[in-house]
């Protein structure tokens, strides 16, 4: 059992405690730093398998996603510190041994075939490889992945972007009528719209009737922000 | 580098570089105000003793753990960053090929752990200070690595080691000219100084330390002076050529340009004011990231 | 009793001190900026000063920020009167006020001098240990008050078409960056502001109108220049560098007034020295909402002391008393409906 050995064991039992926790917590955002350190473990473990390129970008790049997801869950999402313990999953207990079940499939499956003992040798260049494969012969997949990638990034700021070609989205920009000076072709939304709003993440109420929150279509019964005036019933509280 | 010999080494010259920021930020800031500067040298370790020994105070319903972790992880990350810093020919504490990488992935944790630090006391000073910095932390990143994979060009590696002796012949300062002054603005950001300093900020009563009181105080500075030193030290590997110096041994050298640079950055912090968020955003989006590519290009065609 | 050999090192340096401002100090703050160790936030100073008169509307929120001192603590009264029941005031005259600081500094890291007890009862102001089903107030997934306070709902943003929480909280008084003795009711989505009222305007601050540096003073620290802001050149300003990087960073339009007049308009008229301008009519409600906090920290400290108290005065609540909320720290967090009531009619003046 060299040095390398027991750090793999150590980064790899982390990793699976951490990713289990990860469902465990009320708490969102320790949902997904748990779900980075699990990560990080992975990466590290990239590292001992001579990847290090692949292992420190890993945490690189999981550390940003990981902060990003953490601040939209913050923002969109109901109840995101956990405040109140939360039941989220559907069908407990077939998901738990359905779960044990994978894992134990994988877990033998891992253990049962035979690996080929392959090691890289000290002097590889491994660095050196990787970015001639990038750019030689497999340049065409990843330009054409870096150049869509950016291409859909743009769109998405775009779409979503307030100023639209004839004025403010938001202002009530709508198709013109079938008929001149006509109604607006097309279907109406109801009420102010984009209220969606705590209970559009579907199928948060295990509770509460799901239809309630289409109740305050009305738009203007925000009155006293802050007051919860639902007692379990998310879609209520406007009254 | 061996553990034993590097790591007593490494903490040696980190408390020194501690002591040096906050006596450096003091001093500073004294003779801008035109005041004698005084006991600038141990005055800081006054006030470090002195909250140390008062006591901790907590919020209602804070996420402990978070709290009582966030600045062990910005120190744990500053010992990382000081650690792949090269202190003579082939000698790191972290020796890896792709030492600019994963000081890459060190800058983006930080942002994880600024987030935390400001999440948990559960007040909203250091909430809006939180994630207002995230906002701010990750583009400024992006900038940290476009002039770090120009400053590896010369050195045809991802290893900081290669990247000093790449600079024998000349310092990258000198044939990559925008490289240090947009990495003196990764460091600001990541040492939540200055005109960066969308975090910890004086607008909001001290953002995420606002709620800070006696020990975390101490420790959330203690870490955030551990950033600087190990961040300018990465600067002055990157860009100023390290432990590379005529007559004076290697550590010496080194040493001197990160003191230089840490003076650089005391004196910004102090001289700049700092832009609403939408401002800071624009200028990093649309003036220093294409300022960035422009240092890339510059480092590309000086390789060809 | 003898000081360990760490505390009477400790007890040589410059004391951590927050300044508390009441009517009449702000220009004797300005000045001991120079030359105290004044903090951003109570809990990391150990004396509180405090500095002009505190109307009796506001000592309860003086006691409660007393009570944000981490221990060991101690208040000086300075240029004010501590009211009857506050035990064993230290008070510092003029030019004595540095002795004072070191004697009371080394004396409470002594323990010569016992630390100041709390004021108020160190629960929350809404009880909510073993209430509902899950033991802290919370009842369902959203619902009750978990911790004492309800859950933000989301509400329109401002500046686009998204759905964003609504938080509301009281800002204020003794908030280092707002104009001392302002009560601020903002609800906040994000640190953008959605609304906002004054439910009690800034205490009155005779003689500061005139003093142009420092009203620069005041806009460079808010905007983290706190070195640049104390150096004075013959003309009393801070320096013409300082003030041009300043007015740089401002964006332009920022803050524009009902008389045309924005931040950066403001900044000049203080640094040529002119006339300060009379009051035009702005209310809050012109100038903060949907400025996020940083541009509405400028803008608030943009003003000289007379005209944004006119402001705020213009810009009380509409119609009754706000709501109780449970609050942050520099808030009425559970004022009693009683309490609220005369925040309303000392809009004119409260009593010095």
């Amino acid at each position: 059992m060299t040095m390398t050995d027991v750090a793999f064991y150590l980064l790899s039992g982390f990793a699976i405690w951490t990713g289990w926790r990860v469902f465990r917590v009320d708490s969102m955002i320790r949902a997904t730093f748990l779900l980075l350190l699990s990560f990080t473990s992975v990466g590290l473990i990239g590292l001992l398998l001579s990847a290090s390129y692949l292992g420190a970008a890993t945490i690189f790049m999981m550390a940003v996603e990981m902060m990003v997801m953490g601040l939209f869950m913050v923002m969109f999402m109901m109840n995101p510190a956990g405040l109140n313990p939360m039941m989220m999953v559907h069908q407990h207990r077939l998901s738990i041994v359905a779960g044990l079940l994978i894992f134990a499939a994988m877990t033998g499956a891992v253990l049962l075939t035979p690996l080929p003992s392959d090691p890289v040798a000290a002097d590889r260049p491994v660095l050196r490889d990787l970015g001639i494969e990038l750019l030689g012969d497999s340049m065409l997949i990843f330009e054409t992945a870096g150049v869509t990638l950016l291409a859909t990034m743009l769109g998405a700021v775009v779409l979503s972007s307030r100023r639209g070609r004839f004025g403010p989205t938001d202002a009530g920009s709508v198709p013109p009528g079938l008929s001149a000076g006509g109604p607006p072709a097309g279907r109406q939304p109801k009420g102010g719209g984009s209220h969606g709003g705590h209970g559009g993440h579907g199928g948060h109420g295990g509770q509460g009737g799901k239809g309630a929150h289409d109740g305050h279509g009305g738009g203007g019964s925000h009155g006293g922000h802050g007051k919860n005036g639902g007692d379990g019933n998310h879609g209520g509280h406007g009254g | 580098m061996s553990l034993i010999v590097g790591l007593p080494a490494l903490l040696a010259l980190l408390l020194i570089g501690l002591w040096a920021a906050a006596a450096l930020d003091t001093a500073i800031g004294r003779l801008i105000v035109g005041r004698p500067v005084g006991m600038a040298a141990t005055d800081p370790l006054r006030a470090v003793v002195a909250d140390y020994l008062r006591q901790r105070t907590d919020t209602e319903a804070p996420d402990h753990l978070n709290w009582l972790l966030a600045p062990g992880y910005y120190f744990l990350l500053a010992v990382v960053g000081l650690a792949l810093v090269p202190f003579a020919p082939d000698q790191s504490l972290i020796a890896l090929d792709t030492s600019v990488v994963l000081w890459g992935a060190a800058e983006a944790v930080v942002v994880v752990a600024v987030f935390l630090h400001g999440w948990s006391p559960n007040a909203p000073f250091p909430l809006i200070g939180a994630y207002r910095y995230v906002a701010i932390g990750l583009p400024v990143m992006l900038l940290s690595m476009f002039v770090l994979i120009a400053a590896s060009i010369p050195a045809q590696s991802l290893d900081l080691r290669a990247v000093v002796e790449s600079q024998r012949g000349l310092w990258n300062v000198i044939r990559q000219p925008l490289g240090l002054p947009l990495f003196l603005a990764v460091v600001m950001s990541l040492t939540l100084r200055g005109p960066f300093d969308y975090a910890d900020s004086a607008d909001l009563a001290g953002g995420t330390s606002a709620e800070d009181g006696g020990p975390r105080w101490i420790a959330w500075q203690t870490a955030r002076a551990a950033m600087l030193v190990a961040a300018c030290a990465i600067a002055a590997t990157a860009f100023l050529g390290g432990y590379l110096g005529p007559v004076l041994p290697g550590w010496l050298w080194l040493s001197l340009k990160t003191l230089a640079v840490m003076v650089a950055v005391v004196l910004l912090t102090h001289l700049v004011p700092r832009m609403p968020v939408a401002q800071m955003l624009t200028l990093i989006w649309i003036v220093l990231l294409p300022i960035a590519f422009l240092d890339l290009l510059i480092a590309g065609l000086g390789a060809l | 009793m003898g000081m360990s050999w760490a505390r009477a090192f400790a007890a040589s340096g410059p004391p951590p001190v927050f300044a508390a401002i009441g009517a009449g100090g702000l220009q004797r703050a300005e000045e001991l900026h120079g030359t105290l160790r004044l903090q951003r936030s109570p809990r990391q100073a150990a004396i509180l000063l405090v500095l002009g008169e505190i109307a009796p509307d506001l000592l309860p929120f003086l006691q409660r920020l007393h009570d944000h001192l981490p221990h060991p603590r101690a208040t000086i009264w300075h240029r004010a009167t501590p009211p009857g029941d506050w035990t064993d005031p230290v008070q510092a005259t003029a030019d004595g006020l540095e002795r004072t600081l070191t004697d009371l500094w080394r004396s409470i890291l002594s323990g010569d001098r016992a630390s100041e007890p709390d004021f108020l009862p160190d629960k929350p102001p809404n009880e909510w240990r073993g209430v509902g089903p899950h033991g802290q107030g919370g009842k369902g997934m959203m619902g009750g008050t978990p911790y004492g306070r309800p859950m933000a709902m989301t509400d329109d943003d401002l500046r686009d078409g998204l759905s964003l929480d609504a938080y509301s909280a009281p800002f204020g008084p003794f908030l280092p960056m707002l104009p001392p003795g302002l009560i601020l009711d903002l609800t906040l989505q994000g640190d953008v502001i959605q609304s906002a009222t004054a439910t009690r305007p800034p205490c009155p601050q005779p003689g500061s109108d005139d003093r142009p540096g420092d009203a620069i003073a005041r806009l460079m620290r808010v905007m983290d220049m706190p070195a640049l802001a104390l150096r004075r050149t013959r003309d009393g300003l801070p320096p013409a560098m300082g003030i041009a990087m300043l007015r740089r960073a401002i964006p332009d339009g920022l803050g524009r007034a009902r008389d045309g007049t924005d931040v950066r308009d403001r900044l000049d008229r203080w640094r040529d020295k002119d006339a300060p301008q009379a009051d035009d009519g702005t209310r809050l409600s012109d100038l903060l909402p949907g400025l996020e906090w940083h541009e509405a920290m400028i803008v608030l400290n943009s003003f000289q002391p007379d005209r944004i108290r006119a402001i705020c005065a213009r810009s009380g609540p509409e119609g009754g008393d706000e709501d109780d909320k449970d609050g942050n720290r520099d808030a009425p967090a559970h004022a009693p409906p009683d309490h609220g009531g005369h925040q309303h009619h000392d809009m004119t003046g409260p009593a010095a």
